[in-house]
């Protein structure tokens, strides 16, 4: 059992719109063990992405509290934030939005350590960037080379290298390979598995993508309209989903198979914005099984199975 | 023996740009029948956009040039055809849905009307009666009437492709092109989006070509499947033919890249190198930089079609000298 | 078998040569000829500046009055003729292009630094610092640029120095304008995003990341503000409030050629050329410029 590197204690995020209060982020729990994988699922609008930006504080939490090795990451000091940067860190989505495009592959990956100045001397730091240009698998030959010639693996693979250019232990990644091939994501997938054994990294895996994040963690929380709606291991999410919700977005993944059909269930309308929700189940309108109690009163997590949370009024086990 | 609705033979379609000349597709051939579903597999670059383009006569040329080859669309010789008979037979026989719904409506007119226009251009119908048509095809896709008169931004990206899907559905065309329909919308809408598209193919008796990277999607709604690389097509067989008896290397490799929902432990096996550089394609066959399976003859020699049926046929070498070579004796 | 046949190395081109953007603007720049028209005439320009002393001498040539001499056609000794005080008019010309490009580019430069610095923070920053910024300086852009100059030239006294402060002054805000418009459009893609998850402080986020990626349409506007510096301190010499005679400039040998329009049409002729094809050529080169930077029309 290895320390608990992160917790994350109601936490909560609002935006303000004409509209009203959209609350992307709302009452969030979880922790997640040093050297393991948490996964973060759900689909757009859900407030998963949301979650990982205001848990490295590039996002300001309207409430509750992150805390990371001890230290609530809300309250300390800009200062403070920059040297708990070099821990924590974060793999965009885009590649090809997430590297500036004017600076060429070598720059991009020294800028962290240049910045924070780890190592000064110009030349130990380039033999840096080529061990980490190693490490993720990207040939030497491309240090003078800018983005926007490469492929989307290639640049994802800077952007990794970028991340653990500091003294990573963490890393957000956020739907690290959803802009990618299939071929290359899985090239990717296996990289980032490899660099977790070899390194002893904690990732939180944020995707809508259901089998990847079966692939790749530990656990699994899964995120609707902004609410934790069921929390498991990743392998008693998938044989025993309880959340109507979990099970729809499980039966709703096209197969590559022939064999097995499952039967889809099929969620009536669309996902809706929380701005000003109301404080019922969020997926009561969606539902195939709401009762009243759904419509009227907000399900909290609760553990229904050994380490098996989900917050439902109907379904408990 | 049913009608062949599209007949392409040998297609070859190449892009004359600064930076080079980029062989997009090369000897395509495609054959589908009234009522079928063809699924076009491949990844970015493969081809597959070019060549639905070049069925409705949309490539832009230049900087591309149809080579050589025969696009025959119901009878119809499309690569001869005239802007103005395009003009006819776009909407009303063959009609495409592309892939991004969030830009492909346009944001300044409501969207009852911009499903009325493709009736009235093809239809002939005054205004009222192309409009109660319209509205009956917003019903058939889903959408209560009353939102007739709203316009793209107030609905949400499956509603839009909804729109897109009743606007290409409007004319009853005889062949739908569906450019990667649902890869931008959320897994929940994408299972409805697909149920839907299923129901108004059987209703309409439409023939469709479904192009996709995604394997699950082609198992919900395709009959046939051809898979596209660096421009080919290098397998292509029912689905059957494609999922149990899988031929080609590359075939298998995409299965070999998706986690397997079903069987989280198993290590994934991704193709190994990237993409071709379609400026500079291999000498031989396309594949044989990144083929697990390589031979000498693989670089040097274009393989031939070998088919292992009337509908399955494979481009690889493997099987020039034994067709009952199987991918699994292979030790790697 | 896969053994025996070493792996055939993935060709890629990409892992050859370094393609700089600027060298890539460089290419596409080249390929319209109305841009190479206007960069040939702006180096001419800018030769006669340099060289100026070489052409001929300024106290000599330029300034000298020669009364003998004086409203001579162009002839062999004197290319462009003389005017009404018998001074060479060609080399005046010359010397004149000296002005017009210095107080040009030096105005551009006050307005660039200064509204470009408010622009900025307006920009990056956003909310009431954003508000405050703009609104004064919409203030200031309600006056019209000229008008704005003149009063300002008025209350300092004509000057060239005062006269590259007036058009400076006049151009901030339009600047700030501009400069902000492009961090706007940079500031939220996530390149910038990953500039703060690595510890960046804003200054160098915004020096580093924002403004080279927001470059291209600050250096278009740049480019047609020189030009209409240009036309701004020809008008404001022409009525007097610019550069004084007899230090030669373009609109003021404009103005004191305005008598002799009708029988010695050279005197306003050549100035007024001057002046037409150096405004012409910045907004060759600034049109050509846009869109060799436009990312969409690669």
């Amino acid at each position: 059992m290895s320390e608990i590197i992160l917790e994350v204690k109601r936490l909560k995020k609002y935006f303000d719109t004409p509209k009203g209060q959209l609350h992307a982020v709302d009452d969030i729990n979880f922790s997640i063990e040093k050297g393991k994988t948490l996964g973060l699922v759900g689909e757009s609008g859900c407030g998963k992405s949301t979650t990982g930006r205001v848990i490295l504080r590039l996002l300001e939490a309207t409430g509750g509290e992150v805390i990371y090795k001890g230290r609530n990451v809300h309250e300390i000091s800009n200062k403070e934030m920059r040297e708990l940067r070099k821990e924590m860190q974060i793999i965009f989505q885009d590649p090809f939005s997430s590297l500036d495009p004017r600076m060429t592959v070598s720059e991009i990956i020294e800028e962290p350590i240049k910045l924070n100045k780890i190592i000064v001397n110009k030349e130990e730091r380039f033999k840096r960037v080529l061990e980490l240009m190693d490490l993720v698998g990207l040939s030497r030959r491309l240090i003078n080379v800018y983005p926007h010639e490469l492929d989307g693996g290639r640049r994802q693979r800077i952007g990794i290298a970028r991340a653990l250019s500091l003294n990573t232990e963490f890393i957000v990644c956020d739907e690290p390979v959803s802009a990618l091939d299939v071929s290359i994501q899985a090239q990717i997938l296996n990289l980032l598995d490899e660099l977790q054994e070899k390194l002893g990294l904690t990732f939180i895996f944020i995707t809508h993508d259901l089998s990847v994040v079966n692939h790749f963690s530990d656990d699994i929380a899964v995120m609707y309209l902004g609410k934790l709606v069921e929390k498991a291991s990743a392998e008693e999410l998938f044989e025993n989903p309880i959340h109507p919700y979990t099970k729809a977005l499980l039966s709703a993944i096209p197969r590559p198979t022939l064999d097995r059909k499952v039967e889809k269930i099929i969620l009536k309308g669309e996902i809706t914005s929380p701005i000003n929700p109301k404080k019922v189940c969020r997926f009561a309108d969606r539902c195939n099984f709401a009762e009243d109690i759904c419509r009227n009163t907000e399900p909290h997590l609760e553990e229904v199975a050994p380490d098996h949370f989900v917050s439902c009024h109907i379904f408990k086990a | 023996m049913k009608d062949t609705i599209l007949d392409i033979k040998d297609l070859n379609i190449h892009f004359f740009t600064e930076d080079g000349i980029v062989e997009a597709v090369n000897g395509l051939n495609i054959n589908i029948k009234k009522g079928e579903t063809l699924g076009l597999v491949g990844e970015t670059g493969a081809g597959k956009t070019t060549t639905a383009l070049s069925i409705l006569d949309l490539v832009p040329m230049p900087p591309g040039k149809i080579i050589s080859g025969e696009i025959t669309l119901d009878g119809i010789d499309i690569i001869n055809a005239s802007e103005k008979e395009m003009e006819k037979i776009r909407g009303k026989i063959v009609s495409m849905i592309f892939q991004d719904p969030m830009t492909a409506l346009n944001p300044v007119i409501k969207v009852i009307d911009q499903i009325s226009e493709a009736i009235i251009i093809h239809q002939n119908l005054d205004k009222e009666k192309a409009e109660e048509k319209a509205i009956e095809m917003l019903e058939l896709v889903g959408i209560p009437r009353d939102r007739r008169n709203e316009y793209p931004h107030q609905f949400s990206g499956g509603m839009k492709q909804r729109v897109i899907i009743a606007i290409a559905l409007s004319c009853s065309p005889k062949l739908l092109i569906a450019d990667e329909p649902t890869t931008a919308l959320d897994v929940t809408i994408q299972a409805q989006v697909l149920k839907l598209m299923k129901e108004l193919k059987d209703k309409f008796e439409m023939s469709m070509i479904m192009i996709t990277h995604d394997l699950g999607v082609v198992v919900e709604v395709c009959d046939y499947v051809a898979i596209m690389y660096a421009g080919r097509i290098v397998e292509q067989g029912t689905l059957e033919d494609i999922f149990r008896r899988t031929k080609h290397p590359y075939t298998e490799g995409l299965f070999n890249s998706i986690p397997n929902i079903d069987n989280r432990k198993e290590k994934l096996k991704p193709i190994k190198g990237l993409m071709s550089d379609p400026y500079d394609l291999p000498k031989g066959c396309n594949f044989c930089d990144r083929c697990d399976y390589v031979m000498r003859i693989c670089e040097e020699e274009a393989p031939e079609k070998i088919f292992f049926s009337d509908e399955h046929f494979v481009e690889c070498h493997l099987y020039s000298k034994d067709k009952s070579y199987n991918l699994s004796d292979h030790d790697l | 078998m896969a053994e025996e046949i070493k792996t055939v190395n993935i060709k890629n081109k990409n892992e050859v040569a370094k393609r700089s953007l600027m060298a890539d603007t460089w290419r596409r720049l080249k390929k319209s000829k109305t841009a190479i028209l206007g960069l040939m005439l702006i180096v001419m320009f800018l030769c006669m500046a340099i060289f100026a002393p070489i052409i001929g001498d300024y106290d000599e040539d330029a300034l000298k009055m020669n009364i003998i001499d004086r409203l001579q056609g162009p002839s062999i000794n004197h290319w462009f003729g003389t005017d009404e005080f018998g001074r060479d008019i060609f080399i005046r010309i010359v010397y004149g292009t000296r002005i017009s490009l210095f107080v040009g580019l030096i105005s551009v430069s006050i307005a660039l630094s200064i509204g470009g610095f408010f622009g900025a923070i307006a920009g990056y920053y956003g909310g009431q610092i954003d508000h405050i910024i703009m609104r004064i300086l919409d203030v200031i852009l309600a006056i019209p640029v000229i008008l704005l100059a003149i009063t300002i030239v008025a209350a300092l006294g004509p000057s060239m120095l005062n006269l590259m402060i007036a058009i400076g002054v006049a151009n901030i805000p339009g600047f700030a304008r501009v400069v902000r418009a492009a961090v706007l459009s940079v500031k939220d893609e996530e390149f910038i995003e990953a500039a703060k998850a690595i510890g960046a402080k804003d200054h160098i986020i915004i020096l580093k990341h924002v403004l080279p990626n927001s470059m291209a349409p600050i250096i278009v506007y740049a480019t047609l503000k020189v030009a209409t510096a240009i036309m701004a301190t020809a008008s404001l010499s022409f009525i007097g409030l610019g550069v004084q005679p007899p230090t030669p400039e373009w609109g003021s040998m404009l103005s004191s050629g305005r008598a002799y329009i009708r029988d010695q049409m050279h005197i306003v002729l050549f100035p007024g050329l001057a002046i037409v094809l150096s405004v012409l050529s910045l907004n060759l080169i600034g049109d050509g410029l846009r869109d060799a930077l436009d990312p969409k029309l690669k």
